[in-house]
This record gives structure tokens, C-alpha cells and sequence, in this order.
């Protein structure tokens, strides 16, 4: 897998490529021009009279465009090149676009041959790191002085149009152009690829659907300066927190997508390059974390989750009535049923959590317009929960698929195969309930019912809810408690046995108030012990757990979304030394990362390796790490609303220093919070 | 085979899926290609009821498809989403109404409430 990859984005429209601009995937290489959840282009690769480019530099300043400087020849001593390139590069209008410049530093004309070699494998973007022979037929044709390349799967087919403003020879493989320039000047063609999801009769599937036209590199650049200069403005005296805010913004933005559905609005994508589409957890979380920021996007999710919310029983996508879905995917696999993401609904956190962030929401806007619409499906979804959510009947959210070859065995947020262990190594048998899902039912419970009497008016509806609530609080404390232990089962397997890892999962719980007052310390205790927290963060799994790995993707690594919930979890208790230490941690952690938290890192422990190691094949930007930093921001500065007021109760490690977070917009307009980090003795 | 859709049609006339959302309003113009013939349909929906026309009216969507994929999708065999991926089924207009397609036709032969399957424990660890 390549590290170094960088990208230009619009939503669901990227590329993908490495740092000289070239595009040649393999199943290591996750690289490509990718649209609809389908690589469009898989070798895009530059060369100037046979030789190779290398990178000079390279400017990215954010998603909206990309500039490369190369020179030919493999970066050995330095010889003063005698010629040097330029690529630009850009996502407009939907097209992928390179201006490529080059420039004659000699004083005689120079002929130069640039050669850029083209193919596309149409891989579905599920499939990219594996091993697969497509089914389809794939063919290249030149013509009008385009090069169209194209899959074809009986009625199924995708073509990529490549075609460049300066006259090229044009062939099968590519596009050659041989150029003459004079002395000390430069000479510059435009490229351009455009995706087709065609049908039969030759028309872009989508292009016959109402929706906003893809907009221009310029109009997302100027709608980039509008939401920076919209969003509350932070200064802070750890520069290292105020670059991680506005990464963190101007990644939001580049993840910002408008489904086919919800054309005249915006939801956050999960991330690139596997996430980038609609899905329920990612888009909820991401949405819950930047309600400070940027609240339409919870209005979109909540719209769009609600629209695609399961109706009926379905074995194949793990869907039943209430439930809302966990992926929904356009591709090959997808359309073909070899995999279920049409949409796949095999998540047991999505349908609860539906419900906390519609509550959320509310409460920081004051939009019960939204609440009100959204009766029907709040009500079907809090249904979900207690008819479907409850395999056993017990009392417990739990999961088991029912597609046993497609769909996930573990479906929590942890939902790799073998997340869910017991301490010895042993997997936990289905039906399984993982600790946090119990939290957030809970929760969903008690914000539908404050819903429900607030704002549906159905003060009996609330009661019965209030009291499920309190219900599942005792039964869940005595279950999963173990006491000799002094923590939070990770889940109970399907015969009922408490499945005994040390695992991050209980952190949520504080974020979800299930946990009594008195055990907070004790859970506390153990996130931010040795086992557990690394130095950068809270690790997935505790170190000294059989299957602990600090390269375990849900098995040892920190995921900063996770750690952003445990704070303001921990913050919930008033463990706001403890919060204060987790949030100035993955702070520390983002100045490694130019200030883009990743979607995961490695657990190793901080005196170890000294800086935080990013996990080999992360999302990267990945939504629920860009939203986590704001969250933080909640949980260092205390913010919580109340009625129409936003309460704030700042409680800053003196590292920070002075934190000003200013217009933070919600029901009460707009206010300032102010947090100082003083030095001095510690509590 | 026409039987089939004129009897699929009458009884969504006669009795809308409860699943429908209350505020969802709107009207599928639908088209199904036979030898020799299309077929149209409207569909009206509004307040959790359907309207089952072949005047025509209006539309937000409009599906084509022929009678054979469509009688699939009535008995539940097949989804308007994969369908429309594939190029079974061609949509014009506002795409929520394909997902909301999805609503008037009957689940998947054969589907288990996942309370049946948690009956035989034991998947294989």
C-alpha cells in the first residue's frame, strides 16, 4: 500500500494518485480518476521523450486543485534540468481536468515527445485491493480525436472519454503529442476525462435525473471561502490546534456530497478513497461532531437516511422496517447483487444513533420543522430497536446476519471479523450485543422521548420510552458490569456470557449516560491507563488482550472519532482533567499529520516510536476523524445547549493556553466561548 | 403476463403498503414495454394512499421497463435499484421516487425476522 497518495476531490468525484501525478493502480496501489463508486481511470502516466517524471514539489493547498512541478529522470545528484513540467490538476463540472505545462529552460528550441499512457479496469471501488476478473467485455475506440475506452456487462456499461485541447496522435493506450519549443518558453495542452454511466441508448444515466449540474473548480473554491468565512472562528494559543481546525474545515467541505436522492443538499461522504458514498454511521457521527460548525449537514443526513430507511425484511441486505442503512454503493457489485450495498443495511448502531442525532439537532438549532417531518421514521426506528434490534428478546440491541456470504459478521462500529473477542482470544458467538449499542439505545430512548412530549406532543409515548429507558440502565449495570474487574463487558455473546475484552467500546458509554455516577471513575480509570491509552489516544483494544495488535484496524489502533466520543463522554461526567488529556493528545497527534487527523493510527505506545504511525490502508481524509477535532473543541470548551441558551463551562490543559472559539451559530444566533488553559498545579 | 400487472396494480389501488410514508406525495409514471405495445401506468401517491390511473397527468418520475422485469419487481424478485443500475430499468426525473419505488412492491420471498434465525444458534466461529 502507498502512503503517498494525493487527491483532488468533489464529493464522490476524486483522484487519486501519487506525488508525481501518475496514476498506475495495483491491488497495493488503491489509485484512479474514481466516480460513482467506480475506478474510471487506472493508468494515467506522463512521460517526456520516454523518460519519467519526478517530483519537485507539490502544492495542495486544499481539494479544489493540485499543482505538480516535475523533471525528467530519477532524482540522483543534482544536474540542472534543461526542461521541467507542470501538472494542474482539478475535479470541474464533474470532469477530471490537467493542464500540463512544459517548459524549455534551454536557449535552443527543443522537440520535445510527451507521451501520457491511458487505461481504465471499471473496477467497482469495493473490489480495488483484490484480485479480480471482470466479467465484461472491454473496449478502446479513437475517434473525433477522443480516446473512449469502455466496459460492457450485457446492459451494464461505463465509459471513460479522454480528449485534450492541442492536436495528439491518439492510440488505444494513449495520447502522444510531439512538440516543438522555442527557447525559454513553454508549451500547454488541456486534459480532460469524463465518466459515463451510460444506458442503452447511449445517455448518461444520471444526466436524466433533476439534479444541480456539477459545479466548476472556481464556484467550489469561491464556496470554499464562503463556508470558512462562515464557520466560528478559532484562534488558539497551541498553533497546533488551529491548523487542525481549519484542515479539519476545508476537509468537511471537500467531503461534502449531494446524493441523487437529496439533490439540493449536502451530506459528508464517509472518506476516500473506500467511503466516499452514502453511508448511515459515518455520515451520523461525522454530522453529530460538527453540529458546532456546520449543522446542515445533520438536516441532510437525517433527510437522506430517513428517505433510504429499510421497509421491509430482506435477508440478502440485512434490512428490516425502521432500520437505517449502513452502505449504499452504485457500482458493478452492487448492481449485479454479488454484493448487498443496494443499500446494505447490516449495521446494528445506525438505527439508534438516527435517533440521538435528530435530537442533537434540535437542540442546537431549534428546527422542530425537521422533528415534526420526521415523526414517522423516528417512531419506526425507536420501534426498530425493541422489535428487530432485540433478537433474544432480552432486552438487548444485538446482531447476526442473515446473509451469511455477503454481509458482516460484526456490525457495530467494530465490524471487522474478529473484533469482537474475548480477553483469552475466543470470538464472541452471535447473537452478539456490544456494550455501546445498549448505550445508544438508551439514549436514542430518552431523546425520542423528550421528542415526543416536546415537540410530537405524545406525553404517553414519552412515558412508556422514559421508562424502557431506566429499564435497560439497571438490566444493562448488573449484565455487563464485571465487578471483580472494574469495567464494562465489551458484549455479551449469544448465550448470554459476558464477553470480558478491555476494549474503548465502554468509553461511549459515558457519551451515551447509561454508566451510574459512581463507576464513572473506575471506566475512566481504565481509558486513560496504560493498558488502554497509548499517549496519542485511546487504543480500540487494551494492550495485553490476546489479540491485541497495534496494527488491528478495531484490535489496538486509535481512531480519533472514537477518542473525540470518549472525551466528551468523560466531559459529561465532569472528567475534564481526564477529557483535557485525551483531546490535547490527538492534537499533539495531528501535527504529525499536517494537521489531518487520520482515520486510524497505530496503538504503539508513545515513548516507543515517539510520533503517532498511520495506519497502512486509513481513509484518508476519513469524515469521522475530519469531525472529531470539533468535538473536542465541544468537550475542552464545555458546550452544551440548554433551552435556547448554549451553556459553556471551558476547562483547557494550560498547554492550549488561551482558546477563543467566536460566532458559534445555533438557537441563540451567534456567541463567543472563551476557555483559558492556566498553568499551575493540577487537581 | 398481463394479468399479472393489471391484478398487481388493482390491488395497490385497493390497499397501499403501510410502509408508505405518510408525507411522501407525488406521481410514477410508468411505462412497460410488450411486443409491439407500452403499457402506462400512473401512480399517485399522497397522504399514505395510493391512486392507481391510466389517464394521463403529470409526473415527477418516469420508469420504463418491459412487462416481464416488472412483474419480477411485483412479486418482489427483483429491486428497482439494481434494476436501474443494470439498465433493466431506465428512470427519468426525481431518483427518490425509484428508492420510494421500492415501497410498493412486496419484500423478498422468503425473508426470516431475524428473531427466526437467532431460533437455530450457532454460526460457525
Amino acid at each position: 500500500m502507498k502512503s503517498n497518495l494525493v487527491r483532488v476531490l468533489d464529493g464522490n468525484i476524486f483522484v487519486v494518485s501519487d506525488d508525481s501525478g501518475d496514476i498506475e493502480a495495483t491491488v497495493g496501489n488503491p489509485s484512479g480518476f474514481f466516480d460513482f463508486d467506480t475506478r474510471f481511470l487506472s493508468l494515467w502516466r506522463l512521460t517526456l521523450d520516454g523518460d519519467r517524471l519526478h517530483a519537485l514539489s507539490m502544492a495542495e493547498r486544499d481539494h479544489v486543485t493540485l499543482r505538480f512541478f516535475l523533471v525528467p529522470g530519477a532524482p540522483t545528484h543534482y544536474v540542472d534540468a534543461k526542461s521541467s513540467v507542470i501538472r494542474e490538476r482539478s475535479i470541474t463540472g464533474g470532469l477530471f481536468e490537467e493542464r500540463l505545462t512544459v517548459l524549455n529552460h534551454d536557449r535552443e528550441p527543443v522537440d520535445f515527445t510527451v507521451r501520457l499512457d491511458v487505461a481504465s479496469d471499471f473496477a467497482p471501488i469495493r473490489a480495488i485491493d483484490q484480485e479480480r476478473t471482470p466479467p465484461g467485455r472491454f473496449y478502446q475506440r479513437i475517434e473525433d480525436g477522443r480516446l473512449r475506452l469502455g466496459y460492457l456487462r450485457d446492459r451494464y456499461q461505463r465509459e471513460t472519454l479522454v480528449w485534450s485541447s492541442e492536436p495528439a496522435r491518439i492510440d488505444e493506450r494513449g495520447l502522444t503529442y510531439t512538440v516543438r519549443v522555442a527557447p525559454k518558453q513553454g508549451w500547454t495542452t488541456t486534459l480532460r476525462a469524463q465518466s459515463l454511466v451510460l444506458r442503452p441508448d447511449g445517455r448518461d444515466i444520471r444526466e436524466q435525473l433533476d439534479r444541480r449540474p456539477r459545479r466548476s473548480a472556481a464556484e467550489r473554491q469561491q464556496d470554499l471561502a464562503v463556508w470558512l468565512d462562515r464557520a466560528p472562528q478559532l484562534s488558539c494559543d497551541w498553533n497546533a490546534l488551529t491548523e487542525a481546525y481549519r484542515r479539519s474545515l476545508v476537509d468537511l467541505a471537500s467531503l461534502r456530497y449531494s446524493p441523487l436522492t437529496l439533490p439540493d443538499r449536502s451530506m459528508p461522504n464517509a472518506g476516500l478513497p473506500w467511503g466516499a458514498t452514502i453511508t448511515g454511521r459515518d455520515s451520523i457521527l461525522t454530522s453529530f461532531e460538527a453540529l458546532p460548525v456546520a449543522s446542515e449537514l445533520a438536516d441532510a443526513t437525517l433527510r437522506m437516511l430517513g428517505i433510504d430507511q429499510g421497509t421491509v425484511l430482506d435477508d440478502f441486505r440485512d434490512e428490516e422496517p425502521g432500520k437505517i442503512l449502513r452502505e449504499f454503493r452504485y457500482s458493478e457489485l452492487a448492481a449485479f447483487e454479488e454484493r448487498p450495498e443496494s443499500p446494505y443495511y447490516g449495521s446494528a448502531d445506525t438505527t439508534p444513533l438516527y435517533v440521538i442525532l435528530l435530537d442533537e439537532y434540535e437542540r442546537w438549532t431549534s428546527d422542530s420543522g425537521l422533528v415534526l417531518e420526521a415523526e414517522q421514521e423516528t417512531r419506526a426506528a425507536l420501534e426498530w430497536i425493541d422489535e428487530y434490534g432485540d433478537i433474544l428478546g432480552d432486552g438487548y440491541v444485538r446482531y447476526q446476519r442473515r446473509n451469511e456470504q455477503t454481509g458482516l459478521r460484526n456490525q457495530g462500529w467494530k465490524d471487522s471479523p474478529e473484533a469482537i473477542c474475548y480477553a483469552d482470544g475466543r470470538l464472541a458467538g452471535p447473537p452478539v450485543a456490544t456494550c455501546e449499542l445498549q448505550g445508544y439505545a438508551y439514549d436514542a430512548k430518552l431523546r425520542g422521548a423528550r421528542l415526543a412530549r416536546e415537540i410530537w406532543g405524545d406525553p404517553a409515548y414519552a412515558e412508556r420510552l422514559e421508562r424502557e429507558a431506566a429499564a435497560l440502565r439497571e438490566r444493562f449495570d448488573r449484565d455487563f458490569w464485571i465487578a471483580d474487574r472494574g469495567y464494562y463487558a465489551l458484549a455479551l455473546d449469544g448465550d448470554g456470557r459476558q464477553v470480558d475484552a478491555l476494549a474503548s467500546n465502554m468509553g461511549h458509554l459515558l457519551w451515551s449516560g447509561i454508566v451510574p455516577p459512581e463507576r464513572a471513575e473506575q471506566v475512566a480509570h481504565h481509558l486513560l491507563g496504560p493498558r488502554l491509552f497509548s499517549g496519542w489516544g485511546v487504543r480500540t483494544l487494551a494492550e495485553g488482550q490476546a489479540r491485541y495488535n497495534p496494527l488491528g484496524y478495531h484490535l489496538g489502533a486509535v481512531w480519533p472519532f472514537d477518542n473525540a466520543l470518549i472525551a466528551w463522554g468523560l466531559r459529561r461526567y465532569g472528567l475534564v482533567e481526564e477529557a483535557g488529556r485525551i483531546a490535547e493528545a490527538l492534537v499533539d497527534a495531528s501535527r504529525y499529520f499536517h494537521g489531518r487527523l487520520p482515520e486510524a493510527f497505530a496503538g504503539y505506545p508513545r515513548d516507543l516510536t515517539r510520533y503517532p504511525v498511520c495506519y497502512p490502508t486509513a481513509n484518508s481524509p476519513a469524515a469521522m476523524a475530519t469531525g472529531a477535532i470539533f468535538l473536542l473543541l465541544r468537550a475542552l470548551l464545555g458546550l452544551e445547549p440548554s433551552g435556547e441558551h448554549l451553556l459553556m463551562a471551558p476547562s483547557v490543559p494550560p498547554r492550549f493556553g488561551r482558546v477563543e472559539l467566536l460566532d458559534v451559530p445555533g438557537r441563540w444566533g451567534r456567541i463567543d466561548v472563551i476557555g483559558i488553559g492556566l498553568a499551575g498545579p493540577r487537581a | 403476463m398481463s394479468d399479472s400487472i393489471e391484478a398487481y396494480f388493482t390491488q395497490l389501488a385497493h390497499r397501499a403498503p403501510d410502509r408508505l410514508l405518510r408525507r411522501t406525495a407525488g406521481t410514477i409514471r410508468i411505462e412497460l414495454e410488450g411486443p409491439g405495445e407500452v403499457d402506462v401506468w400512473y401512480v399517485t401517491i399522497a397522504g399514505g394512499r395510493v391512486e392507481v390511473s391510466r389517464e394521463r397527468r403529470d409526473a415527477d418520475t418516469v420508469i420504463r421497463t418491459d412487462r416481464d422485469f416488472f412483474a419480477r419487481m411485483a412479486r418482489g424478485e427483483a429491486k428497482p435499484l439494481t434494476g436501474w443500475l443494470r439498465n433493466d430499468l431506465i428512470a427519468e426525473g426525481r431518483f427518490r421516487f425509484l428508492m420510494l419505488l421500492e415501497q410498493l412492491f412486496p419484500a423478498p420471498p422468503g425473508a426470516r425476522h431475524p428473531r427466526a434465525l437467532a431460533g437455530g444458534r450457532g454460526e460457525p466461529r
